[in-house]
């Protein structure tokens, strides 16, 4: 699994611990890497996630639809789930102010059988924390 | 220096600055049936 991570675009380094069920991925710096393409790299891998978090600075946008976004790349965004952190980051949309968040982008849904992630899916984010706004 | 030659003087060197880049810093996922 270790070596199939590797080989996805933008990603730079993998780190698996066996103990925890842990697979910690280090990105580049040229920002390619795509969160939907490594659920799919690692169930095709033969692994389940149970969950997947991320680190990330952006802008925060509201998408055609009017649900706030934090936008990661002129071309790549991802629509936030509301919540009470979100609430807090409201009066940043179409600001020139970045935020750093954590957040969880995926997480398996309740339930036996092993359901595959739908790399069609649109992530979410649940912010968990605001890290960092400059 | 007239605003004309300092908007062209920032235009040019604005992308030599150090700037705080969107990205995707780090992905953390807990997984199952790893062996």
């Amino acid at each position: 699994m270790k070596q199939h991570l590797g080989r996805q675009s933008g990603v730079q380094n993998v780190e698996v611990s066996l103990i925890d069920g842990k697979v910690e991925v280090t990105p580049k710096e040229d920002g390619h890497i795509d969160p939907a393409q490594l659920l799919k790299a690692t169930y095709d891998s033969g692994v389940s996630v149970a969950e997947l978090n991320m680190t990330a600075r952006g802008k925060l946008v509201k998408d055609s639809s009017g649900n706030l976004s934090l936008l990661i790349e002129p071309n790549r965004s991802f629509t936030i789930v509301p919540n009470e952190l979100s609430k807090a980051l409201e009066p940043l949309v179409n600001s020139s102010t970045q935020v750093t968040v954590r957040g969880q982008l995926y997480k398996k849904p309740n339930g036996k059988g092993k359901k595959k992630a739908d790399a069609l899916v649109p992530l979410k984010l649940l912010i968990l924390e605001i890290q960092k706004k400059e | 220096m007239n605003r004309k030659k300092l908007a062209l003087l920032l235009l040019f060197v604005s992308p030599l600055m150090p700037q705080a880049q969107a990205e995707i810093k780090h992905i953390e996922m807990r997984v199952e049936g790893m062996t």
